[in-house]
């Protein structure tokens, strides 16, 4: 198993939102897609992602809807609404901020 | 948007919530499906690919539970599920709910009608618009703190006004009103001044008001009757306005009808008929007769202090301008609501609500101490499951629901209890007139219970759950499977649920014996004169037959003679007023050959006019000198008789007969002689301190149109003679109403019908009360014995008789009763202190009864205590060690 990379607090929602800003998801697929995307240094954990997704679609961020998938079977489809999206933006504006900030202090110190 | 889809969705949550865990279990089974896919996928076996993805994937259940969280009601899902379990485990012992719920309902009922008690006497408005502009003005004098006000001192005000605002005046009078062709009756009229109704804010509903004119002797015949009045004796009748009808032998034009509204009971209330207020050439300018009610209306501009300045300087100049009648006199204003509620409500009332509070303090301290010996059996279970990790909140959770589930049970008791009594108070209440009282139980009320039984949920569920709280596991678990012992914080929270219930109830069991006595001694009253044997009866002689002393003597010269010649009846006797209903009010006199005393310090008596037999026929005692005879009439001397007090207050040793003393008033002081001297009489009205000096006049000196009739029988009973009164009076005089014909011992019974109430009240808080303090120490006490068994089981196996353990629990409990009772004691003084200070005319302190409620009540705590230590001293010392 592929050592897990701790993902710093409230991250996993910012890359939650931004996999689903290019199209519905379902949970399965998010998983794949951050696999992928991450060439497999992240490996999501369902026990926080279904939670974040309940969470998220509690706030009004996502919408969830029943569809079939290619292999013709029902799943969960997740997309942003559009407060997802504002959502989306604020915390990716203050995500690379901070790295930014914690860049410069790291390289400069 | 996104706040309407938030709605949307939390509303899914909460009303599909099957659908909602199917969809997440759907979702989770297609995940783990995807993840064994994609292991076979990479070579594994089906079975071991399925096993992978499990252990991958992590605890199903435990990832749903948090995504419930997540949808937001897990909180309410929760408190639901606790609910439930408390139904369950309350059902399943029944007897201990019922018994909660009861215990409760009473507790909370009871403080709950009180509520509504007070808000109807208390809290209400008056019906007046603009109430809190309206007061009542008064005199106060040494004699008479609330006195009234004489005519001309009032036109005096009145003409002043202007400032103030407007000024009305009222002085009350029945009279007699009659209709051709139907019995005279008797009814409860005032006569006012032409601005009452507008100064009190009122219009009639039908026809007019008085105009200022109709004052004017000549014009007075005008009415104006209440709606009530219209509706029982008229039979709502359409044509009412322009009616005339007979009063006080006069024709009257009937004015106007008032709104219902107008008829607050709490002011007014029983009044039927106005008429105008008008005052002759010799009333307009005398300052010695303060006869009137005053009631002000103070204007938008005026604030209360000004206004209260402004009457008590107006009382200050007229002290200066005429002092020989208003010196020492102040005058000043109480808000009319005060008025209508009454000087004694206030307090009683408070009172009251804080008597029903100690009752459901010891309805509550009994719940928590239920609860907490529920709880203390159950100690094993909270420990273990505080051991396999249950938090402070989940083990709290179960003990709050459930008592929240008895207070709202109990609540709903409580409301059935508040309505119930309600409507008993109304019905006991009912007045003379037949119109009872109206409580209402209202929303107001109703939340007040549940209020109440809110807070009551906190506090008798806060013990169990401290306790629970505190637990300490180990101990616990170790003790065996006895369930706790209790530490020693238990047992001191036992003693003081004891003593403290013990001293609650002490409070209200003096409390109300107190009063039960005091109200038993008033009524039983019979100071200076004999009420076994006698009938009496209030006749009005008005004045267009019976215009002065003339014509009054003479009623009474025949209507005695024709009553004593009835057979049964030994004597009959005509009087302003009977000794039990207290007398007219106190007036000022002077003795010949002393030195005129200061203004307003005049001595003061209250004068009674009586015809000559009146001393037999009430059976006060004559002491010295003669009764009145037929020979004191207007053309002999004047004469009077005294009491014992005033003889001996004003002549000490000497010989008051001969003596000789005038009433102060306007005019040269006509002097009258001494010739009797009777017995002192207390009258048995509660609220007024006894005024000592009694003097009586014939009524054939001086007559006045209301008078009690009174008839001595020769022995057979009082009830058979009211009858034969009626007919000789309607004989003699078919236009004269005479009210209240009955024994005199129903009417003194019927007099003080309000303090039965009260007593009747306090007697119900104290069983009450009573009951469930008992209950509690019993509870207390048999808690104690069944956690020291061991310890008994000790000393008996060492030695120790069975009596020694009876009399170690009996001596443990009557330790906390004394304690308990000398609390309590503190209490009921203070209770006392409070009823004394709303009726001054009872005798509230009595040592016997304190000592007794005492002694009745470390009795009750020495049965609540024998009981278990009999149990225990049936403890089987073999078993008892065993179980340890």
């Amino acid at each position: 198993m592929a050592a897990k990379s701790d993902l710093l607090q409230g991250s996993l929602d910012m890359l939650i939102l931004r996999v689903l800003s290019r199209g519905e998801l379902h949970g399965w697929g998010i998983t794949v897609k951050l696999e992928q995307l991450s060439k497999s240094a992240l490996q999501v954990d369902e026990g926080t992602l279904y939670p974040a997704l309940y969470r998220m679609e509690a706030k009004g961020w996502m919408q969830a809807e029943w569809k079939v998938t290619e292999n013709n079977r029902r799943a969960k489809f997740y997309s942003l609404t559009k407060t997802g999206r504002k959502q989306l933006e604020a915390v990716q504006e203050s995500w690379e901020r901070m790295t930014a900030i914690v860049a410069l202090v790291m390289e400069s110190a | 948007m996104s706040l309407l889809r938030r709605l949307a969705y939390r509303c899914r949550a909460l009303f599909h919530k099957d659908q909602l865990e199917q969809e997440m279990a759907d979702e989770m089974r297609f995940h783990l499906e995807q993840r064994t896919a994609d292991k076979i996928a990479d070579g594994l076996e089906a079975p071991e690919a399925r096993r992978a993805a499990q252990r991958q994937f992590g605890n199903v259940g435990s990832i749903q539970e948090k995504g419930r969280e997540m949808r937001g009601w897990t909180a309410w899902e929760n408190f639901g599920k606790d609910l439930r379990f408390g139904v369950r485990s309350l059902l399943k012992s029944p007897g201990f709910a019922l018994l909660a719920m009861i215990t409760l309902g009473l507790g909370i009922g009871a403080n709950t009608a009180m509520y509504s008690v007070a808000k109807s006497v208390m809290l209400k408005p008056l019906p007046y618009p603009d109430c809190d502009h309206l007061d009542q003005i008064y005199r106060s004098t040494a004699q008479d703190p609330e006195g009234a006000i004489s005519a001309a001192d009032y036109l005096d005000l009145q003409r002043e006004m202007g400032r103030y605002g407007s000024i009305a005046a009222y002085t009350r009078g029945d009279m007699s009103l009659s209709e051709p062709g139907q019995p005279a009756e008797m009814a409860r009229a005032i006569r006012v001044s032409s601005n009452f109704l507008s100064t009190l804010g009122f219009q009639p509903e039908l026809g007019r008001d008085f105009r200022p004119d109709e004052v004017v002797q000549g014009r007075h015949r005008v009415l104006i009757i209440s709606q009530r009045y219209w509706l029982n004796r008229f039979g709502g009748a359409a044509d009412i306005i322009g009616r005339t009808v007979r009063v006080d032998g006069e024709s009257h034009e009937i004015l106007g009808v008032l709104p219902a509204a107008f008829n607050d009971w709490r002011h007014l209330g029983s009044v039927d008929l106005f008429r105008p207020l008008g005052f002759s050439q010799a009333e307009s300018s005398d300052r010695t007769v303060p006869r009137l009610q005053l009631i002000g209306r103070r204007a938008n501009s005026l604030t209360r202090n000004q206004a209260e300045g402004y009457i008590a300087s107006f009382g200050k100049r007229l002290a200066t301008e005429f002092p020989e009648a208003n010196a020492e006199s102040t005058w000043y204003l109480v808000p009319l609501h005060d008025v209508s509620v009454g000087k004694g409500a206030a307090p009683t009332i408070g009172m009251l609500i804080g008597l029903s509070g100690f009752v459901l303090l010891i309805a509550c301290s009994n719940l928590a101490n239920f609860l907490l010996a529920r709880t203390m059996t159950r100690a094993r279970e909270y420990a273990v499951r505080s051991a396999l990790g249950a938090s402070r909140t989940q083990l709290l959770r179960p003990l709050i629901a459930e008592s929240l589930l008895l207070a709202w049970a109990g609540g709903l008791c409580a409301v059935l209890v508040a309505f119930w009594f309600s409507r008993w108070l109304g019905m006991r209440s009912t007045g003379d007139n037949g119109e009872s009282v109206l409580i209402a139980v209202d929303w107001t009320v109703l939340s007040w219970a549940f209020v109440a039984s809110l807070l009551t949920a906190v506090a008798f569920g806060l013990a169990p759950a401290l306790f629970a709280m505190r637990l300490n596991v180990n101990a616990t678990l170790k003790s065996g499977a006895r369930g706790s012992t209790g530490g020693r914080g238990q047992r001191r929270l036992g003693q003081l649920v004891f003593i403290g219930q013990f001293a609650l109830a002490m409070v209200l069991l003096a409390g109300a014996a107190l009063f039960v006595r005091g109200l038993d001694d008033l009524n039983n009253r019979r100071a200076g004169w004999e009420s076994d044997g006698l009938v009496a009866a209030t006749v009005l002689l008005p004045p267009a037959n019976y215009p002065g002393t003339p014509e009054i003597a003479a009623f009474q010269r025949l209507t005695m003679e024709r009553l004593e010649a009835l057979p049964g009846v030994k004597s009959a006797s005509l009087s302003y007023s009977l000794p039990f209903f207290g007398l007219a009010d106190p007036r000022k006199f002077q003795v010949q050959g002393r030195e005129t005393p200061k203004p307003g310090h005049e001595p003061a008596a209250l004068i009674n006019g009586v015809s000559p037999h009146y001393f037999e026929t009430v059976g006060t005692r004559l002491l010295k000198g003669r009764a009145f005879g037929d020979g004191d009439n207007l053309t002999s001397p004047k004469v009077f008789i005294v009491n014992q007090a005033m003889a001996a207050g004003l002549f000490g040793a000497e010989n008051p007969l001969g003596r000789r003393l005038a009433r102060i008033g306007t005019g040269a002081p006509e002097w009258g002689e001494i010739v009797g001297v009777v017995a002192d009489i207390q009258s048995i009205y509660p609220d007024k301190d006894p005024v000592a000096y009694q003097l009586y006049q014939p009524i054939a000196q001086e007559g006045q149109a209301f008078n009690e009739i009174a008839v001595r029988t020769n022995g057979v009973a009082p009830a058979s003679l009211v009858d034969a009164i009626r007919t000789t009076m309607t004989a003699l005089h078919p236009d004269l109403p005479l009210r209240k014909l009955q024994p005199a011992n129903a009417r003194i019974e019927r007099a003080n019908y309000q303090l039965g109430v009260l007593a009747d009240m306090l007697s119900l808080f104290a069983v009450l009360g009573l009951g469930l303090a008992s209950l509690g120490i019993y509870g207390v006490i048999a808690r104690t014995v069944a956690q020291r068994s061991g310890e008994f089981g000790i000393r008996l196996a060492l030695g120790a008789r069975v009596r020694d353990i009876t009399r170690l629990v009996l001596v443990s409990g009557a330790k906390l009763a004394v304690i308990g009772s000398a609390v309590g004691l503190l209490g009921a003084v203070g209770v006392s202190r409070i009823l004394a200070a709303g009726y001054p005319g009872m005798r509230l302190e009595s040592g016997p009864v304190i000592v007794g409620v005492t002694l009745f009540l470390l009795l009750i705590a020495l049965v609540a205590s024998y009981l278990p230590a009999r149990r225990a001293s049936g403890i089987n010392p073999i078993e008892a060690l065993r179980a340890e």
